[in-house]
């Protein structure tokens, strides 16, 4: 009599192993301190002073960082609600590229303070009302912070670049970034387009290098390449190239071919037909002006004969958005078949040069006159120190496409966001009804950035806002935490900047992700599937 | 037992037992999707066991991913799931009311009632019912050009039951557009023809309207332009990549020059294909500021790209085969399947075609199109969830159009039918029925009131009071319905709250059958071998 024993209600209806959680108490409360926990962890790696992280995946791969993207994305979290604080972080990284620890934490202290306004006897509806009130109104307070005459900006400028970059840096790597900085900037400007709303982030590489040390870092217009050049030739200077996309051998049918041969004579005639016909071809090349053949599949050994002879230097990149690249870099065309180019299709560099660096063999594309692609060269000791450091740069990078597409900035280090609080309080005690309480908190919830601040740089936090809010109040409004001299400061003398943008979607996408979980009341965590060990995503179509 | 006699493993529930066995699962299932129903519905939170997450309000999204085991539940959830087929919304309040048939039967069984009694009282009351329904239904004018304004408070009812409202009401004048842009007089409407393309990007408020296309993915040729206006396109389902013979073929040769023939040969086919395509393009695209777009549903191998690259157009391969279809409904021409005597005529035209690109995802839009019969609604969102929950709300809301365009009719909403015809059966058709079937009446007339029951309980009201002043309002000759904000009885017409006439239909025509089938089961039993657990 198995059915006669369900229980009544929900449990009876789902398959055996499911959970139902519903209400205040189990859903919403539990979500809540699911979320809490979540931005515990990346709290103490937010801002210069933020502490590393040392995170183990389940490729054994070693991470340390204090990237929270980088730290979330390792962590796998796997419970519901702290998932959605993850995705807002993800959505961060992918919309801005950086900023995500903002989203995630401010995401946690706006849920932690949703939860005393619970246990005082709000419902959620009224807190989401409230929270919602309160991102518009932050959004419209943003824009009057905007600091003045910074709308419109030279790109190409690289003091200017790198004020506005330094603070999303230096979260990063603190120390470092008046080093790093001119890198990076250097490195964006040397690939700005004329539009620079159509900057490509692609366009500025990365390339790691174990041994030395950041001060052996540069920035080679142009690009490197990791690998050494196939024949004898290492280097060439002022060449035109030809691309080949297909590999420089002898072409090939779709059937499969047979050489008919009847007799002695034929099989030595053959050999030198096909000869004769790679020479032709090489020739061709050779003839067209081309010093270096650049090929994206495999170099016949013959072929490589032939072109040692003609006195060409033979290149082999495999990826094809490596050789995608070149073709940028160089300005060539990448032609299908070894066939003779021509003039218009040929690519042009100042020099081509192998060189090892950290015994590693690298060549070197240079090109002084080109602008679009850039190579940073990261040297480090270890492999988790250049890994840091790309994620440096690439935040560097990303605020920088931010900036090309809007430039306003705001005041840093804390500044915008004590004057946020102020300015959302004054505005909750306007309000009437219940959602004023919902909307003091949320201003609360913005003491976060500078507690946090000065608490991982080991400052009294309380001292520091209280004295920040009186600075704020008499009308200091850029006032920010001088984390070295642990002092309040105006930043305008600092130039600590932030970039609007970064904080406009970060606050948003955490005001939102924090409501999404306030919305749900219930939630049904079904049982495991049935079936084996979960298969492996099948493999992707050919992905050009 | 006779059961017992002849089969020992048998289980078997009788009378009572199986009876109440079959209310308690409805009464369940309705507890469960209670909390959905209305603008002030809440939020479920699904997790799958891979550990993904959905949220949802929609009743069919939930009894679709819920694993749902009891026998009963399952009965009721197919009806609900069958409402969803055929109109697209309504499935809460079919579980709803399916749930509190079986509780208002309830109490009479307990007093010693006949199911079979109360099942011809549903049957008799469903009928005038539907009688009513017909009566009750405002009929709207669906000429060529049909009333905007009230598909916009349809859609909008139903889309405020699925989103938040600023969401919602955004959504509302995108699904309208959406279904007039591909409406065709005296054909029937084809929702398909409105593609629903997704981007991870930016806020969920960014969803809009693209009238014309966009295809999730790009050319395939870094030297093809990114960005062209004046387009002419092609719409073809041909090859243009060397395909190997069936057979087992080989090639014979003996110097290299026989060989590079050889290779020649084997493109030449290809080659010509694409080389009729560069002369239509030569033909259409004589002065400079017109190009041209090759999208085709086969492939187009790289070799083919780059001669066609090399002339200027973009080509896109492997394009999805819904829309082939929706490209020549949008940009006009048609879609060709061999490249022999193309003509200018078959050729579609857009303003504006470009490459989008997100991440490692490239999107090509199509715009700007004349005369569109097939657009797309462009959601946008920060995270997968957020997606799916405006895409199912998309469903939902271009369905509700399409079924007012159908009907040629709407219903009050915000509960205002329901008092209606609860009040209607009450007072005048359970007068003029014989006998004990007026318990029936009553039964399902007071059934009929668990919508603004519902909706009041979940915008936190007292249920009591709202439907005493609703019915006091109604029995004075006002057809009211429940504002939900301040629990006072509204005019539902004046504050543009519609639902479909069809759904309600529906809901009055498969609830009472299935509650009636549950009502007459006297003998649950279960034979045979359970395979889940070893005896």
């Amino acid at each position: 009599m198995v059915f006669q024993m369900q229980p009544y209600g929900i449990q009876a209806m789902l398959k055996e192993g499911h959970k139902h959680l519903s209400g205040l108490d189990e859903a919403v409360l539990r979500n809540i301190d699911a979320c809490k926990q979540l931005s515990v962890i990346t709290r103490t790696s937010l801002g210069p002073n933020g502490m590393n992280k040392m995170v183990i995946n389940h490729l054994d791969k070693l991470f340390v960082t204090n990237d929270a993207a980088t730290i979330v994305n390792e962590l796998e979290v796997q419970h519901p609600a702290a998932k959605i604080l993850v995705l807002a972080g993800k959505a961060q990284q992918e919309e801005i590229g950086d900023g995500a620890n903002l989203t995630i934490s401010f995401a946690g202290e706006l849920l932690q303070n949703a939860e005393e306004l619970i246990r005082m006897g709000l419902h959620p509806s009224e807190i989401i009302s409230g929270y919602t009130k309160a991102i518009s109104k932050t959004i419209e307070i943003l824009d009057e912070l905007v600091e003045k005459g910074s709308e419109s900006m030279d790109v190409c400028n690289e003091d200017e670049v790198v004020s506005r970059m330094k603070s999303a840096v230096a979260s990063k790597q603190f120390g470092l970034e008046d080093m790093l900085c001119p890198l990076i900037a250097d490195a964006c400007i040397q690939v700005c387009p004329k539009n620079p709303a159509n900057f490509n982030v692609d366009n500025v590489r990365v390339v790691k290098l174990v041994g030395g040390g950041l001060h052996n870092c540069t920035v080679v217009r142009g690009m490197v390449l990791k690998n050494d050049a196939v024949g004898s030739i290492k280097k060439v200077e002022k060449a035109k190239i030809a691309v080949f996309a297909g590999g420089v051998d002898t072409s090939a049918t779709e059937t499969k071919g047979t050489v008919l041969i009847q007799s002695a004579e034929q099989l030595e005639n053959y050999s030198k037909t096909e000869e004769a016909k790679v020479e032709e071809l090489i020739k061709a090349v050779a003839d067209s002006g081309a010093k270096v053949v650049v090929s994206g599949g495999a170099v016949g050994e013959m072929a490589l004969h032939f072109c040692e002879r003609y006195k060409l230097m033979v290149l082999k990149i495999s990826s094809k958005f490596e050789l995608r690249r070149f073709c940028r870099t160089t300005g060539a065309v990448a032609i299908l078949k070894l066939s003779q180019p021509n003039p218009d299709d040929l690519g042009y560099a100042d020099s081509i040069l192998t060189e090892e660096i950290g015994g590693v063999q690298v060549t070197i594309v240079k090109n002084e006159g080109g602008n679009s692609v850039s190579t940073v060269v990261l040297r480090g000791s270890t492999e988790s120190i250049l890994d840091d450091l790309e994620r440096a740069v690439d935040d560097g990078v990303n605020t920088y496409k931010a900036m090309c597409r809007d430039s306003r900035i705001l005041p840093g280090a804390a500044a915008t966001e004590i004057e946020l609080a102020r300015r959302l309080k004054e505005f909750s005690f306007k309000e009437t009804g219940l959602d004023q309480y919902a909307i003091a908190k949320f201003a609360e919830s913005f003491e976060m950035v500078p507690k946090i601040l000065s608490e991982n740089a080991g400052l009294n936090a309380m001292e520091i806002i209280s004295s920040l809010y009186a600075e704020h109040a008499a009308g200091n409004t850029k006032v920010g935490i001088d984390l070295e001299e642990g002092v309040c400061k105006d930043v305008s003398a600092l130039s600590i900047w932030d970039l609007y943008v970064t904080k406009f979607f970060a606050l948003k996408y955490a005001a939102d992700a924090a409501c999404t979980v306030l919305r749900v009341d219930q939630v049904i965590i079904m049982a495991k599937p049935a079936g084996g060990p979960k298969r492996d995503q099948p493999a992707g179509m050919d992905e050009d | 037992m006779s059961l017992r006699v002849l089969n020992p493993n048998a289980e078997v529930l009788n009378k009572s037992a199986a009876l109440h066995m079959n209310i308690n699962a409805a009464k369940g299932l309705q507890d469960v999707l209670k909390t959905n129903l209305g603008p002030k519905g809440t939020i479920k939170m699904l997790v799958g066991g891979a550990g993904d997450i959905k949220l949802t309000k929609d009743g069919n999204t939930l009894l679709k991913e819920m694993q749902i085991q009891n026998p009963t539940a399952i009965m009721i959830a197919r009806t609900a799931v069958a409402q969803d087929d055929t109109s697209g919304d309504g499935t809460t309040s079919t579980v709803l009311f399916i749930g509190e048939l079986m509780k208002q039967s309830e109490r009479y069984i307990d007093e010693g009632m006949h199911p079979r009694v109360l099942v011809d009282g549903f049957e008799i009351a469903k009928r005038a019912t539907l009688e009513f329904i017909e009566k009750f239904k405002t009929p709207v004018v669906m000429g060529e050009t049909p009333d905007k304004e009230i598909l916009k408070m349809v859609a909008r009812t139903t889309l405020r039951t699925k989103l938040y409202e600023a969401l919602a009401d955004q959504l509302t004048d995108i699904v309208v557009n959406a279904v007039l842009c591909i409406r065709k007089p005296d054909d029937p409407i084809d929702l398909f023809m409105v593609e629903i393309m997704h981007m991870r990007h930016k806020f969920d408020v960014d969803t809009h309207l693209v009238e014309g296309l966009v295809l999730d993915h790009g050319s395939r040729h870094p030297d093809m332009k990114r960005r062209a206006e004046n387009c002419y396109i092609l719409t073809c389902n041909a090859s243009l990549e060397y395909e190997k013979s069936e057979i087992n073929a080989g090639f014979f040769y003996s110097n290299a020059e026989q060989r590079e023939k050889m290779v020649a040969a084997e493109r030449r086919q290809v080659d010509e294909r694409v080389k009729k395509i560069i002369e239509l393009k030569e033909k259409v695209c004589s002065s400079s500021d017109s190009n041209f777009v090759v999208i085709n549903q086969k492939g187009i191998d790289p070799p083919s790209l780059d001669l066609l690259a090399r002339t200027g157009i973009i080509a896109l391969r492997r394009a999805k085969r819904r829309n082939m279809e929706r490209l020549v409904l949008a940009c006009g021409g048609e879609a060709v399947n061999s490249f022999d005597n193309l003509t200018p005529d078959c050729l579609g035209w857009a303003g504006l075609v470009y490459e989008h690109v997100l991440g490692e995802e490239k999107y090509t839009f199509v715009e700007n199109v004349k005369n569109p019969h097939s657009c797309t609604i462009l959601i946008k969102g920060p995270n997968d969830h957020t997606i799916a929950q405006i895409k199912d709300a998309v469903r939902d809301g271009l369905r509700s159009v399409k079924n007012t365009l159908d009907d040629e009719a709407v219903i009050l909403g915000a509960g205002a039918f329901e008092v209606a015809a609860r009040q209607h059966l009450v007072n005048n058709v359970k007068k003029s029925v014989q006998g004990r079937a007026q318990v029936g009446v009553e039964a399902f007339a007071d059934a009929l009131l668990v919508i603004p029951k519902t909706l009041a309980e979940n915008s936190g009201l007292d249920t009591q009071d709202v439907i005493i002043s609703l019915t006091t309002e109604h029995d004075r000759g006002n057809i009211v319905g429940l504002n939900h904000h301040t629990g006072e009885p509204i005019d539902p017409q004046m504050e543009g709250i519609f639902d479909n006439y069809s759904v309600k239909r529906q809901i009055i025509n498969s609830g009472p059958v299935i509650a009636s089938q549950l009502l007459l089961v006297d003998e649950v039993i279960r034979a045979g071998r359970n395979m889940r657990k070893p005896s």
